[in-house]
């Protein structure tokens, strides 16, 4: 029974014939928030673009349903990042036109239904935009497609608070149920509610793997303070 | 609404819910919203929300109808019963932290008593 699951066993990555994820194994049930935590550098962004295929040179296996190939992993996955590397004199717009003819599954209406709930204008060029409203537009173009797997990393950087749990509410009612949207975040209180599990990452491998209510109910701590324990007696970059 | 992220959130959406439904802000009868609604506006996930749900359909203080929703159930005795079990649990929570101040049963119905009475001239001077 692995179709309705994404995994990934005996994870090796090198770039640079430096070490970034070790043995890493992870299997989560699809259809849920996943939070995705861990220091800066701690190899969040890596695991994503390994997810999703951006990354190749690994050794080990992943899986998306019953799906291994990178190139069906493209297909069953969106991720955040994808933008990097558009050009920038684009419009909003033009870029989502781009987007539509790249992935079949790209729904164009849901990108206006996105782009107006988060008050972005398309008809500006993507380097006008602000950080918080480049994020924002990233998030659009990663929900706007119809799959399996929604990849976001660091979401709502540079976004106020008022804003975030605007966008959090609203992704809550969009997510189709078997669908699952991993976030990755640093600070943990900014999504905490909405997370059914969260995988801590740190020195290359997953430390940790919960179900967050569960977590609540055993331990009595909360998810921030459970998350910081990896990282007592150590200090992070942030 | 704001939640403590150290106590499980479900148990917190039954005491929201558990208030709205005492002072009548959710009549008995109601319909709840759907489920994704009540998740979005509450910012917390869809899965919790139902587990909150499917709690208290099992208690009987709502009811499901196929096809149509939650309802809050009619049936007054189940909600006198709900009503009586919230009063307990916060009287209980009072008298273990009087008794941990070794507080008599006299003294404890004395300060409490004593206590309501100040709040009820406090208000009235408003």
């Amino acid at each position: 029974m692995t179709t309705n699951k994404i995994s990934a066993e005996h994870l090796t990555y090198k770039r640079n014939r430096h070490l970034i994820l070790d043995d890493l194994n992870l299997n989560v049930q699809q259809g849920h928030f996943i939070g995705l935590l861990g220091a800066n550098g701690a190899g969040k962004t890596t695991l994503m673009r390994l997810l999703n295929g951006v990354a190749t040179n690994f050794t080990g296996t992943i899986q998306i349903g019953a799906s291994e190939s990178i190139v069906d992993r493209k297909q069953l996955s969106s991720f955040s990042e994808s933008l990097k590397g558009v050009n920038a004199n684009r419009t909003l717009h033009q870029i989502a036109t781009d987007y539509a003819i790249m992935y079949l599954d790209f729904s164009e209406k849901a990108f206006e239904n996105f782009t107006n709930k988060y008050e972005l204008d398309c008809h500006q060029k993507l380097s006008a935009l602000s950080k918080g409203n480049r994020k924002k537009f990233a998030t659009a173009l990663t929900l706007s497609r119809q799959t399996q797997l929604y990849l976001l990393d660091e979401p709502f950087e540079g976004i106020d608070s008022m804003t975030r749990k605007r966008l959090i509410s609203n992704m809550i009612a969009w997510k189709p149920a078997a669908a699952t949207v991993m976030i990755s975040d640093h600070h943990v209180n900014d999504v905490v509610n909405i997370l059914d599990e969260i995988v801590v990452l740190k020195d290359k491998h997953v430390v940790a793997h919960r179900n967050t209510e569960q977590l609540r109910e055993e331990t009595g701590m909360s998810v921030e303070a459970y998350y910081e324990s990896f990282y007592e007696g150590s200090a992070t970059d942030d | 609404m704001e939640f403590d992220d150290k106590v499980p959130i479900y148990l917190q959406i039954k005491q929201y819910l558990y208030q709205a439904i005492i002072t009548g802000r959710l009549k008995s009868g109601a319909q709840l919203p759907a489920v994704r609604q009540l998740a979005a506006e509450l910012t917390v996930n869809v899965n919790t929300v139902q587990r909150a749900l499917s709690e208290l359909i099992q208690e009987g203080v709502l009811v499901t109808r196929r096809g149509r929703g939650n309802f809050v159930t009619d049936d007054i005795k189940v909600l006198i019963e709900l009503k009586n079990r919230v009063i307990a649990t916060e009287l209980g929570t009072l008298y273990r932290q009087l008794a941990d101040l070794n507080l008599s049963a006299e003294e404890m119905k004395d300060a409490f008593a004593q206590y309501v009475d100040e709040q009820e001239a406090h208000h009235d001077h408003q």
